[in-house]
């Protein structure tokens, strides 16, 4: 009996070693070889040593030129302004329409409604060439606004938090409101500061997704100077064409480091998040 | 009586409402107010693409010159039908998803039920699992690309220690396919778990012990009470990831450019192709009617198979 159970035990630890395995090398790889020279980077592979997932024989070499020669740096600036105002602007305008869908009653309120939920059966994405149309039409082709402004008028966004206002007990403003206070007031200072946890959420959400887009940044911008950091590592190339892998590496690896530390910190409102949505950018 | 019925007329016929008093109407405005910066929003990149979509799907124009569109009826729909190049990239498309599903929903229910036990590590794997879903397709697309390399990849150094022989993996039509499923499969699986996860904490505990005490294995209990009761979890988690698939396009940008022999023409990708650099926005429009037909048409399915039948 206590044989059979150490066999189990073993077989399952077996099982999440190979799992942590498939899911820690290919990082450990990409990173470790992010800091050699190809040869190094070549050697450690073919035949496969422990060397490939450490860093040994370290060097910044990769990072100094990828830093010089492209315009990644750039790039993530611009990508931090492009996240940035989206989930500021998301978070504002969503929750201004969760406001008045959920505490006023007004006429058309179901109209409103249908037509925000019919749009979440758009794949939108597949939409790019319509939406290039309209973005380059408002003149905002080759802008940071472009990149983010399709993308505000979010209707997760809108019933992440339409869900969490209509938790909210009304009595909460009644208070307010006989003593005077107005929607704007009770907007800001007694709605918004009971739902932070569902506006991290969202925000979090917001942030991965605009961190991460890449078709419609490529579509809409042309202008290296104002380029995103998914797009600026897709342009590096690809095996075949590249003399230097690790440049490649460090790329990838700057552009999913910042996510990744944010994800580690903030896992629980990620994971919330997720399965409240069911979509992901 | 009389009451609870003189309640149900009132509510059940709206249209008698008495005129709005003035603080009524000072609250419609408001919601009308505070309702617009985001309906407008919503309206120019949601609707109005839409309708520019199928106003283009009957023009031949190219976007270097959108004014010189010529009207051509429904030649582009007729196109995609007589020409190969559609159908080929729906079909790769559509087994792509189909592999995706196939591999995703067993791995990542498996995945969740060990998240939802007492085993050790389990914090661990859910973070380790999640870490692919929070990182980008372009830098997963890159990372497989160099991972599945034919000299110096590193998944054909772990088959030649297995005494394998090095692969070509993404220059090869038969395996190209299979690869980039296998790379979906291993960034979409985490997010899967997470889902039936969340599902199999929503179920009652009551109905798993009753089944126990009753004298069901564990085995028996996983396949005639768990699994029965997540059906709609399942169906969510496939519709999720068939409308995910349907939509990838860093793949096949990065890694295959839709090869070899078109092997791997993703349709999103195959509508990047015709729009921006083969210049036919038409014939792509028309392509995204369809992709958007058959994108609705899985929603709804899903929806009126949520609605009617498992009510568990």
């Amino acid at each position: 009996m206590k044989k059979q159970h150490l066999r189990r035990g073993a077989m399952v630890a077996l099982v999440i070693v190979v799992i942590l395995c498939c899911f820690l090398a290919p990082y450990a790889w990409i990173v470790s070889s992010s800091f050699k020279n190809q040869l190094t980077l070549f050697n450690d592979v073919t035949p496969l040593s422990w060397r490939a997932f450490l860093p040994v024989e370290g060097t910044f070499e990769n990072y100094r030129t990828l830093f010089a020669r492209t315009n990644v740096l750039t790039a993530l600036m611009n990508t931090a302004i492009v996240a940035g105002g989206q989930v500021a602007l998301t978070l504002l305008l969503c929750s201004m329409a969760a406001y008045s869908l959920t505490r006023i009653r007004f006429p058309g309120a179901k109209i409103v409604f249908v037509l925000i939920l019919l749009t979440f059966l758009l794949p939108i994405e597949a939409m790019m060439v319509p939406l290039y149309q309209v973005v380059s039409g408002l003149g905002l082709s080759n802008t940071l606004l472009g990149v983010m402004i399709p993308w505000i008028a979010s209707p997760f966004g809108l019933f992440l938090l339409k869900q969490a206002f209509e938790e909210l007990p009304v009595e909460l403003e009644d208070a307010a409101r006989i003593d005077g206070a107005g929607h704007v007031r009770i907007f800001f200072s007694i709605v918004l500061p009971n739902v932070k946890v569902p506006m991290l959420t969202l925000g979090l959400i917001t942030f991965l997704f605009s961190w991460n887009s890449f078709l419609w940044p490529l579509v809409i911008i042309q202008d290296p100077a104002i380029q995103v950091i998914q797009v600026a590592i897709a342009q590096q190339g690809s095996p075949t064409q590249l003399p230097n892998w690790g440049e490649t590496f460090a790329g990838a690896t700057v552009a999913t480091v910042p996510l990744i530390l944010l994800f580690l910190l903030l896992q629980k409102y990620f994971t919330q998040g997720m399965t409240t949505s069911g979509i992901k950018g | 009586m009389s009451v609870s019925n003189t309640l149900s007329t009132a509510s059940a016929k709206p249209r008698t409402r008495r005129p709005a008093t003035r603080r009524q109407k000072r609250d419609w405005l408001f919601a009308a107010g505070f309702l617009a910066p985001f309906m407008i929003l919503l309206l120019v990149f949601q609707y109005v693409p839409l309708l520019v979509m199928a106003r283009n799907s009957v023009y031949d124009y190219s976007l270097l010159n959108p004014a010189a569109a010529k009207f051509v009826g429904l030649r582009n729909f007729t196109d995609m039908i007589d020409y190969d190049d559609a159908a080929v990239s729906f079909g790769v498309t559509f087994l792509f998803a189909l592999g995706v599903v196939v591999f995703v929903i067993p791995i990542a229910f498996s995945l969740a039920l060990f998240l939802n036990s007492k085993l050790p590590a389990r914090g661990l794997v859910r973070t380790m699992i999640m870490l692919p879903v929070v990182t980008s397709s372009v830098v997963v697309a890159t990372m497989w690309s160099f991972l599945l390399d034919p000299s110096n990849g590193l998944i054909n150094g772990v088959l030649n220690i297995v005494g394998i022989g090095n692969q070509p993996f993404l220059t090869s039509t038969s395996q190209a396919l299979p690869a980039l499923i296998a790379m979906t499969l291993w960034q979409q699986v985490g997010f899967g778990a997470i889902l039936f996860l969340a599902g199999l904490q929503g179920l009652p505990v009551e109905l798993t012990e009753a089944a126990r005490i009753d004298g069901a294995t564990r085995r028996q209990v996983l396949w005639n009470v768990t699994i029965p009761l997540l059906s709609r979890t399942t169906l969510f988690v496939v519709v999720i990831m068939t409308v995910f698939s349907l939509q990838a396009f860093a793949p096949a940008f990065l890694m295959t450019q839709g090869g070899p022999q078109d092997s791997t023409n993703l349709i999103v990708y195959h509508i990047y192709n015709s729009a921006f650099i083969m210049q036919q926005a038409g014939y792509a429009s028309a392509l995204s009617v369809a992709l958007l037909l058959v994108v609705l048409a899985i929603s709804m399915a899903q929806m009126a198979l949520l609605r009617s039948r498992w009510n568990y």
